[in-house]
């Protein structure tokens, strides 16, 4: 970790219980997700300042900030960045932290020992620790890839209410956790202390709930064990049921957007990176995740349903838009060629190669119009007709289409690319209209 | 987009016009129209340099044809000439010294139209249409580059039929940029592709693409030195990605950004996602200004990350853009792009150039 006055952790943002590498990261997620007006997307720099605004300009209410987990939906609060964090939501979350680390180690002295709430003492000593480093990395994945995240949901009122905040944090503690050991000797013990908590609180839910109280109680007790400055002021944790079934909806659809498969392996990483703003995909002028997630992960699948076709997916790439929620669509045909190769297989462009005779053709729409009866039996020159525009500087070429429905479907591709001279007749008249075409 | 609006009737003549004064959508931004516009759609245009007196615009269009105006002071414009192909243009660019205009088209060659004789030869010869065209000027050599549909990237010394060099993409071309020493090349299937051209021109790197969808242009924006680090990448998901060659950090350095897109957030209606069609760097602030299919055009500050501003929506796409030399001129394309099919084609709709004053417009935002 960089620097140390961090408040002794990652940057994270109140309402979301998000990670950021950088504070100003996070001010810039707070500003396109949580301080943005819904009605004119202007972005302010505080929820009052948000409310202010829709209560001026737009003459409407706002009760709670967009996009923020329950329980921390408080517009009133004035927080930016990391600044204005209750006290008691900034120790919680160090005691969150610091738990998911306990909970690893804690889930090793489980395995042995069920007795171990006493124990906590104990797994402050760097032993202990690096111990649980080992084994909580998997100890995390496991949890974290079975619906177990519902139920901690499904687990409220209670302490594990907190540990919500930790799904969060915990895809980016394994990584922490690696680096930890060697690492800063102020951190791991935090760390590990957050590894230990998880373990136990995943696999059984319903019956870890009492267990955590008890756990929970020591823990208070614990933090002068952690001697790092981060575990210092740690009252009781405040056991705010912070339900957060939502935490895990920003996480994992941005992590769709990193990789497609669900492993929670793939998604902790990307997780982790996430809270980063995942370089190359991320869209920074913020704008929302959700079409984010929906339209990248339709990215990997290709346009899709265009208003003049019906939701079709007939694409020569990858799938199509996958748009749940019909959130977004693709204004773009479906073939996945550039739209310059699609007007060009107009049999109206199709002159290419010119020949001297055919560019003769070129310059015959003019013509045509004195052609018009004998081109009634001449269909097939029509494509060559087709050029209206070209020599016509600013000659009405709309006079051409008029031809066209007569001869044929317009620009249906049906009619092949026949030599426009097909006829005696028009060819006589063509040579005369060269002229305009040489001129410039 | 398919409102024909009721003032067909506006005048072309030759005297420019300082912004109609209709009021149907098809200039809402009341921007001085360009006179004689092209009669098809406007595939691509081009200011010229520095290096001549005034600025010329020209427009390359799908009716075959090469337009060149002079854009007077006052906001006139007056046709100057013109130069057909047998096929759709769909590259223009300007020598250095501005004598010369090479346009590509779709009927396989390339041209180089000598503007003071007002005659136009062949330089260039594909397999396959030619989408891009772009002059290098190297210390030790000067030639053409052109990308086409055979996959293929020639290098042409305008005196040979014969290329100096070929060299073989894994894909169509669909977009490219030259800022010398580098050249970026965007293909199907999402390819990526930056060179080298010093000493001869040389592929320097193939990239994974930043972005999930079809690429459809790209442009290359320079560093404080003046010398181009990076690209601008655009595609057809209302999307544009940043990209460093060589970052101190590309983790936090290069990005990507949503743009040309319809509603906002938290409304019911599905968000309409339109294609990028095209991008400029304004060549002094080093701002950039991007154009869709969702007829609107957004300059941006891909230092502070931040948008400019939007313009109204037009109502038919706009397919192309650029900068005069100096940055005061900005010019966008209204015509229809294809992007929703065959259907909506309407040959009686008018195609438009439109010239804006981008002086104050572009100005860096100071980073919060």
């Amino acid at each position: 970790m960089g620097r140390k006055k961090k408040k002794q952790m990652k940057p994270w943002c109140w309402y979301c219980n998000r990670d950021f590498d950088d504070e100003k990261i996070l001010i810039q997620h707070q500003k396109a997700k949580h301080f943005k007006c819904h009605i004119c997307h202007k972005k302010l720099y505080t929820g009052p300042g948000l409310a202010i605004h829709c209560m001026q300009v737009h003459k409407e209410t706002i009760d709670s900030v967009p996009n923020a987990i329950p329980g921390r939906t408080d517009i009133e609060l004035e927080i930016y960045g990391m600044e204005g964090i209750p006290e008691k939501d900034m120790q919680e979350r160090r005691r969150t932290l610091e738990q998911k680390s306990q909970e690893s180690q804690k889930k090793k002295s489980n395995n042995q020992d069920d007795s171990d709430d006493d124990d906590d003492d104990d797994e402050a000593g760097p032993s202990v620790q690096h111990v649980a480093a080992v084994q909580p990395q998997a100890g995390y994945v496991a949890p974290m890839t079975q619906p177990g995240m519902p139920p901690v949901a499904g687990v409220p009122g209670m302490p594990p209410a907190g540990y919500q905040g930790m799904p969060p944090m915990m895809p980016g503690v394994p990584p922490m956790m690696h680096g930890m050991p060697p690492a800063m000797p102020g951190m791991p013990p935090a760390m590990m202390q957050m590894g230990g908590m998880m373990p136990p609180m995943m696999p059984g839910m319903p019956g870890i709930p009492p267990g955590i109280p008890p756990h929970m109680a020591p823990r208070p007790g614990m933090p002068h064990i952690a001697p790092t400055p981060a575990a210092g002021p740690i009252p009781s944790r405040p056991a705010a049921p912070v339900v957060q079934p939502a935490v895990t909806k920003p996480l994992f659809p941005s992590a769709a957007q990193a990789q497609q498969n669900p492993s929670v392996a793939a998604a902790s990483n990307s997780l982790s990176t996430a809270a980063s703003s995942e370089p190359p995909k991320a869209t920074f002028p913020a704008y929302t995740q959700p079409s984010v997630s929906s339209s990248t992960s339709s990215s990997s699948n290709p346009s899709s349903s265009t208003v003049a076709k019906p939701p079709a997916t007939v694409t020569s790439k990858p799938a199509t838009l996958t748009t749940t929620s019909a959130t977004s669509k693709l204004i773009h045909p479906d073939e996945d060629i550039s739209l310059e190769e699609m007007k060009a297989q107009l049999p109206r462009y199709q002159r290419l190669i010119p020949r001297a005779g055919q560019a003769h053709a070129a310059a015959a729409p003019p013509v045509a119009a004195g052609i018009m009866p004998p081109q009634q039996g001449l269909p097939p020159q029509q494509p060559g007709m087709r050029h209206p525009m070209h020599g016509q500087y600013g000659a009405p070429p709309q006079g051409m289409p008029g031809y066209m429905p007569g001869g044929m479907p317009p620009y249906g591709q049906g009619p092949p690319m026949v030599p426009p001279y097909q006829g005696g007749p028009p060819m006589g008249m063509r040579p005369p209209v060269m002229s305009p075409a040489g001129r410039y | 987009m398919s409102l024909f609006g009721a003032a067909s009737g506006f005048g072309t003549g030759g005297t420019g016009v300082f912004g109609s004064t209709t009021t149907d959508s098809h200039n809402p931004m009341k921007d001085v129209e360009v006179t004689s516009p092209p009669d098809d759609s406007i595939s691509c245009m081009a200011f010229s340099p520095p290096t001549m007196p005034g600025n010329f615009l020209i427009a390359g269009s799908w009716a075959n044809d090469v337009r060149c105006w002079e854009v007077q002071d006052n906001g006139q414009t007056v046709p100057k000439a013109q130069q057909m192909h047998t096929g759709p243009v769909l590259g223009v660019c300007w020598s250095d010294d501005g004598s010369k205009v090479f346009t590509a088209s779709c009927d396989k060659t390339a041209k180089m139209w000598d503007l003071n004789s007002n005659q136009a030869m062949q330089i260039a010869q594909h397999d396959g249409p030619i989408k891009s065209i772009h002059w290098i000027k190297a210390p030790n050599y000067s030639c053409v580059m052109t990308g086409s549909w055979d996959k293929t990237l020639k290098f042409w010394d305008t005196r040979s039929p014969n290329p100096m060099m070929s060299l073989q993409m894994p894909e169509r071309c669909y977009c490219a940029d030259v800022v010398y020493p580098m050249a970026v090349v965007a293909t199907a299937e999402r390819g990526l592709i930056v060179y080298q051209l010093e000493n001869q021109p040389s592929e320097f790197r193939r990239i994974d693409s930043p972005l999930k969808h079809q690429h459809r242009c790209v442009a290359i924006f320079k560093d404080k030195q003046n010398k181009p680090t990076g690209f601008a990448l655009g595609s057809i998901e209302g999307r544009v990605a940043i990209h460093y060659i060589n970052p101190p950090n590309p983790a936090k350095d290069n990005f990507t950004f949503k743009c040309h897109r319809s509603n906002g957030t938290n409304t019911t209606t599905p968000q309409d996602i339109y294609a990028v069609n095209a991008i400029s760097f304004h060549p002094v602030h080093g701002t950039l200004a991007t154009v869709g299919s969702d007829g609107r055009f957004s300059f941006w500050d891909k230092d502070a990350r931040t948008k400019l501003k939007t313009s109204e929506q037009l109502d038919q796409p706009i397919t192309a853009c650029c900068f005069n030399h100096n940055g005061n001129i900005f010019a966008y394309a209204s015509s229809y792009d294809w992007s929703k099919g065959h259907e909506y084609y309407n040959p009686q709709k008018k195609n438009y150039i439109f010239l804006r004053n981008a002086a104050e417009e572009l100005k860096p935002r100071n980073k919060k």
